[in-house]
């Protein structure tokens, strides 16, 4: 159906999480620059396209509070208000950044160097356990193209596709029919190891139910295992023992292996040390055959926040430059663990929500402080914020790289134009790096 | 030994960053000299003598005894790649206390944070009271943590204490930590190292140990499935000779890793006894 | 009847993440991430009709969502909230010095409570700014 008032953007790459699907049809009316109707995306995809409709939930212009209110200011007030704030502040905090382009984050890193303060991604509160274990032991990793074509079992760890990465099972993992894989989900041989018989579980071939927070002695166990260790104890972390040995066998049994991880192991006890672990097995797997492994990254292009942070800094995340330098130590200048020990003094928030993502206590302690948010929605974090940014939505209203969870670069799409005075995330730091260097006399 | 005293006159507000409190750096340097010497705090350079009451003058690093008091518990990097003499603090002290340092000795009246002792390299760091987490381990990415010298902790340490250990018998290094009692994944990744833990332990001790010995006089809450029970013993010999008398039941492992000296002989089946890979609990 | 022992694991579903793209302060983020799902056997031990409102307490704070039962059971012993400002209220903030706090494996207890009100994402992040 031809309509002239209605245009149609075709292979939109979906700017919701890591899969970034690349196959979007988005149809906007001209008239009113709105989003009218999405194609192939997930439920979630979709919605993040209609919401970048203007509604009462988005900001565009910048606002500042006011005795107790929000008051619209010009973008040359808000910018010169919150470059004060950031350069009065000693230990100021950059943090988000993985819901934007590239561009913008590699801006993100030269104002952190300017300001002498922390810069954090997302990673610090998802993956970076992931990072720290990738540091101690290496991970042997490929495309998710690759898997599709190739792989014949595939391990969900502690994630659940079904429902945080919608089109991953469609795409990659399950139901795709591939090069060597021509039946598509009958072709692979689908594990899932979670301690809760999820959706992902119940499309499973072999589902384990393990104890919570005990993964890594049950892949130490495999590990023991796939060595020829007799195990002592007739269940470990709640298996029995005949189900891992049925395990360990179909793991050694297929041609081509991969496991896909996600909170489930980085964010119980022992963190980075299970990831430590099940990249230790996958090593040893391909002793037997072919086993790789991925990490589910949950926002779209939080990947690429650690790709530039580390080709600009050296360092993936949790980033200090209070002595003009990067140094890195998570635990130490990761942004919880800093707002649980109140060391902040200021923050700027890119395009992210950690009021509703960290922990209540860590919430209160950067309430405290001077906060600045760059957000275009009414989120927990922007609507206590102090100055409020408004950007255009990097995928949807701006151009932009991303990288994929398996590190490969997209080039985002601009479906319409952002409504009201919004700038892009790149523009509003760019504008900030300049404002501090005049003030800083530099 | 000349005694160079520190007091602290005002509690930082945010962590100070405190690397050039070392004998190495007071060498040779007047207490006016010491005054200057260069402090982080926040993304600004103070000097010393901002925060601190210095009294005393420096002499050669190995006469040097510097004795600090107050609450340095956001005083970070004290001792930090320290190469000899004394350092004594009175009160709590902040993160990576005495890190890299390769001689001299550190005394700690109070509780250490996290990373007390990382990647030691000789020398003596003693803890009376607790410390965090990180005691003695490697940097974030180091396949070599801690390689000689002593810590010893009198309370409670955190996680992955001693991360990366690696000792050498021909080398005659031999890393050794001594605490009260410890959290989980102690010794992870050891490559030789000594620990003796007079209380109890959290989980997954010894987690991926290839080399090593960890004695514990208490209990341990979950025991690795890769770890093997050999026995019972009544005497433990250490890596660097010394011996330790008492009821232990002996096991080998981490059997996960690949690179395990105590491997098991495919024919009989039984643990080579040639090598270390050993933790001892007590029976 | 209030419930000891439990295991509290934060989770993703669909929903939630529907609900945080289409505005965060909206009824649905509340029904989405707002709630508690239990495994039937425990459930019952509440003793409470489906949606009642439940207490969740653990050693770091305490909060009031929506009880339900799970589609995802078994799971006896183990309680989930999706990921989002309530179940952060309850959440373990100690990283052990990783950077990555606790979000899973909290002991938690449970009580009904049927008058229980359950604030909507902005107004019971609002309560942690102290004026």
């Amino acid at each position: 159906m031809a309509d002239k008032n209605i245009r149609t953007v075709t292979d939109v790459i979906c700017p919701f999480c890591g899969t970034l699907c690349d196959d979007l049809e988005v149809d906007i009316d001209n008239k009113e620059e709105k989003i009218v109707e999405v194609r192939n995306g997930c439920q979630i995809g979709t919605k993040k396209y209609f919401s970048s409709n203007p509604s009462v939930h988005r900001y565009d212009k910048p606002l500042i509070k006011d005795n107790g209110s929000y008051k619209a200011i010009s973008w040359d007030e808000a910018i010169d208000k919150a470059a004060d704030i950031l350069i009065k502040a000693k230990r100021p905090l950059l943090y988000g950044f993985s819901s934007t382009e590239c561009d913008a984050q590699g801006k993100g890193v030269e104002l952190a160097e300017l300001l002498g303060g922390i810069l954090d991604n997302t990673a610090s509160v998802c993956h970076g356990p992931s990072l720290l274990a990738i540091q101690d032991v290496g991970a042997p990793t490929s495309t998710l193209g690759e898997y599709k074509n190739r792989a014949d079992l595939v391990v969900f760890w502690g994630s659940n596709p079904v429902h945080a990465h919608p089109r991953h099972l469609g795409r990659y993992s399950d139901f795709i029919r591939g090069y060597f894989r021509k039946d598509g989900s009958n072709d692979r041989f689908i594990v899932v190891v979670d301690p809760r018989n999820t959706h992902t579980a119940q499309l499973a071939d072999m589902y384990i139910q393990l104890n919570p927070s005990e993964d890594y002695e049950l892949i130490n166990a495999i590990r023991a295992m796939l060595r020829g260790v007799e195990l002592e104890g007739d269940e470990i972390s709640g298996v029995p023992k005949k189900i891992i040995i049925e395990l360990v066998n179909a793991l050694k049994s297929c041609n081509y292996g991969v496991i896909f991880f996600g909170m489930g192991l980085t964010q119980t006890l022992s963190h980075h040390r299970n990831i430590d672990a099940a990249i230790c097995l996958v090593r040893e797997l391909n002793d037997h055959t072919k086993f790789l492994l991925t990490p589910m990254r949950g926002h779209y292009n939080v990947a690429g926040a650690n790709q530039v942070f580390t080709w600009q800094t050296g360092y993936s995340y949790s980033i200090d430059f209070s002595r003009g330098y990067p140094r890195y130590n998570p635990g130490e200048f990761s942004s919880v663990d800093l707002l649980m020990r109140d060391e902040i003094d200021a923050s700027l928030i890119v395009a992210s929500d950690p009021a509703s993502n960290f922990p209540a206590a860590a919430v209160k302690n950067m309430f405290k402080y001077p906060l600045i948010s760059i957000e275009p929605h009414h989120t927990p974090t922007s609507v206590n914020a102090d100055i409020i940014l408004p950007p255009a939505i990097a995928g949807i209203e701006c151009e932009g790289t991303a990288y994929r969870m398996d590190s490969v670069p997209l080039r985002l799409r601009k479906v319409k134009d952002a409504p009201g005075d919004c700038l892009t995330d790149k523009e509003i730091l760019e504008r900030l790096v300049e404002a501090v260097k005049k003030k800083k006399g530099e | 030994m000349v005694d160079i005293k520190l007091k602290l006159k005002k509690a930082p507000e945010f962590p100070l960053e405190a690397d050039v409190i070392t004998p190495d750096q007071f060498a040779g340097k007047s207490a006016a000299q010491i005054k200057k010497l260069i402090v982080y705090h926040g993304n600004e350079e103070k000097t010393l003598g901002e925060f601190f009451d210095v009294t005393g003058n420096g002499s050669e690093v190995n006469d040097i005894k510097i004795i600090i008091d107050g609450d340095l518990s956001n005083v970070k990097r004290i001792g930090e790649k320290m190469t000899g003499g004394e350092i004594i603090v009175n009160g709590n002290v902040g993160m990576h206390v005495g890190s890299k340092m390769s001689g001299g000795k550190i005394l700690v009246n109070g509780n250490a944070d996290d990373w007390a002792g990382a990647m030691l390299n000789g020398g003596e760091l003693e803890i009376t009271g607790n410390a965090g987490n990180y005691v003695g381990a490697a940097y974030r990415g180091y396949w070599k943590g801690m390689q000689n010298g002593v810590i010893k902790v009198k309370g409670k340490i955190g996680n992955e204490a001693l991360s990366w250990v690696t000792g050498s018998k021909p080398g005659n290094r031999f890393p050794t930590l001594l605490c009260g009692s410890a959290g989980s994944f102690l010794g992870v990744h050891s490559h030789g190292g000594t620990i003796i833990v007079e209380g109890d332990c959290d989980r997954c001790i010894g987690a991926d140990q290839v080399r090593g010995t960890i004695v514990v006089k208490g209990k341990i809450n979950r025991i690795l499935p890769s770890f093997k029970k050999i026995g019972e013993v009544k005497e433990i010999e250490l890596m660097n000779g010394e011996k330790i008398k008492g009821n232990f039941i002996e096991y080998s492992g981490d059997h996960s890793v690949e690179k395990n000296h105590s491997k098991i002989d495919k024919k009989t089946g039984n643990i080579s006894n040639s090598s270390n890979g050993r933790l001892y609990v007590a029976a | 009847m209030r419930i000891n022992n439990l295991i509290l694991i934060t989770c993703r579903t669909i929903n939630q993440g529907v609900a945080l793209e289409g505005g965060k302060n909206t009824i649905e983020n509340v029904r989405a991430a707002g709630i508690c799902a239990f495994d039937k056997e425990d459930f019952k031990k509440l003793d409470c009709p489906v949606g009642t409102p439940v207490k969740v307490i653990t050693e770091h704070g305490e909060v009031v969502v929506y009880s339900t039962i799970s589609e995802e059971g078994p799971h006896p012993g183990i309680i989930f909230i999706p990921m989002g400002p309530w179940a952060n209220q309850v959440v373990n903030p100690d990283s052990q010095s990783c950077g990555t706090p606790t979000y899973k494996g909290m002991k938690a207890s449970v009580e009904p409570l049927p008058n229980g009100k359950v604030l909507n994402a902005v107004n019971l992040i609002k309560l942690l700014k102290v004026a």
